[in-house]
């Protein structure tokens, strides 16, 4: 399982899109694998296993968050603002931290788990629980989303 | 030929083969904004991946190596008390999953005629001093699974048997049950409903005894230490 932590901590990056909160979403990971690992077939990859949790318990936090404090909302909105604006303070961000964020989920996670992850279609497919095509459309229109954005800023 | 951004997109992403990968090769071949394409796929990718590539060198933080060395207790030797348990059972992992999700657990109802109230008395008694973990003989009321040290450092053992199961833990006064999962199975057809029983119970005694443990299960040979010793604490 260590030898599994920094890309599990590379894919809480990519989703938290903070440090503090991708080291913690990687610590419940960790606790919730060690927690729940007779569900773990043996013979079967703990990777994609590991990956599957942390997905998992990304979208529960995401969903808890927003029901919470709207913080999601917010952020986007102020992000959306500066990006417009052409605001020096929010440089804070790289270009392609502020294009992930604005990313809906489904294409966020699609476009990390196999653009950065370096995951299969299909094994993308199986971490997230939907059909391959479906992770293929979320890729693409996740990939025109970032490429769209990414180019308006050159 | 006409090729959709899907398809493209797993081409860039070398995810097709065979014929589908030769179609959308000659196809680019003849229109070069298909070719211009793949390559800002290809580029967008690169620069994600460079991107978050400084995380994985980053060293990991302390909070997270602390949470992976608390580990309860090593893999292999509860996996190995699943396994074992299994075997024996012929049962498989799905209904011990479903079993171990919807367990509940009771508080001891005491002791029987004469005994100390809460402490394992006769046929318990017995196999708790005596059986080793996954070696009941066969047709014995009381199988014991699982051997432990709690965080006290007392042994702990977790059994199944017609008449219930739990976690019993051994104190100078003897096997304390510190939880029972389950009663005995009623009814006249007792095969299959003792097994169904005896599986889900087994599955429940485990994550009880995984919520325990500190450190990990003990394997035969430590139990017969134990044994010898009295199942003194440790």
């Amino acid at each position: 399982m260590l030898a599994l932590l920094p890309r599990l901590r590379r894919f809480a990056t990519g989703l938290a899109r903070d440090a503090a909160r991708a080291d913690d979403l990687c610590q419940m990971t960790v606790e919730r694998a060690l927690r729940s690992r007779q569900q773990w077939q043996p013979g079967s990859r703990m990777d994609s296993w590991m990956y599957r949790i942390m997905r998992n318990l990304w979208i529960d936090e995401a969903r808890a968050e927003t029901r919470r404090g709207q913080t999601f909302v917010d952020e986007d909105a102020g992000l959306a603002v500066g990006a417009d604006g052409g605001q020096e303070a929010r440089a804070v961000l790289s270009d392609i931290d502020r294009a992930m964020a604005r990313l809906p989920d489904e294409q966020r996670e699609a476009v990390l788990l196999v653009m950065v992850e370096g995951w299969s279609y299909k094994e993308a497919a199986e971490i997230v629980g939907c059909p391959v095509g479906t992770l293929n459309s979320r890729l693409v229109r996740g990939r025109d989303a970032l490429l769209a954005m990414l180019d308006d800023g050159q | 030929m006409s090729v959709s951004p899907e398809t493209l997109a797993a081409y860039a992403d070398d995810q097709l083969q065979g014929a589908e990968r030769a179609d959308v090769e000659r196809a680019i071949l003849a229109d070069p904004d298909l070719a211009r394409q793949v390559e800002r796929h290809r580029a967008l990718k690169d620069r994600l991946a460079a991107h978050y590539a400084p995380v994985m060198a980053a060293p990991l933080p302390d909070a997270l190596l602390t949470a992976l060395a608390q580990s309860p207790a090593p893999v292999a030797d509860l996996a190995a008390a699943r396994a074992r348990r299994k075997r024996w059972l012929g049962w498989g992992a799905g209904l011990a999953l479903a079993a171990s999700l919807t367990l509940a657990v009771v508080l001891p109802r005491g002791g029987g005629d004469g005994a100390l109230p809460g402490y394992a008395d006769g046929a318990l008694a017995s196999a708790l001093d005596t059986q080793l973990s996954g070696q009941a003989p066969a047709g014995a009321p009381v199988r014991v699974v699982i051997s432990f040290a709690d965080a006290s450092g007392a042994l702990c053992r977790g059994y199944a048997g017609g008449q219930g199961s739990g976690i019993a833990c051994h104190d100078t006064r003897g096997w304390k049950v510190t939880r029972e999962v389950g009663g005995a199975p009623s009814g006249a057809d007792a095969g299959d409903a003792a097994y169904r029983q005896a599986g889900s119970a087994d599955a429940a005694l485990m994550t009880l005894a995984q919520d325990m443990a500190q450190g990990p299960a003990l394997d035969a040979q430590a139990e017969q230490v134990a044994r010898a010793k009295g199942w003194q604490q440790r």
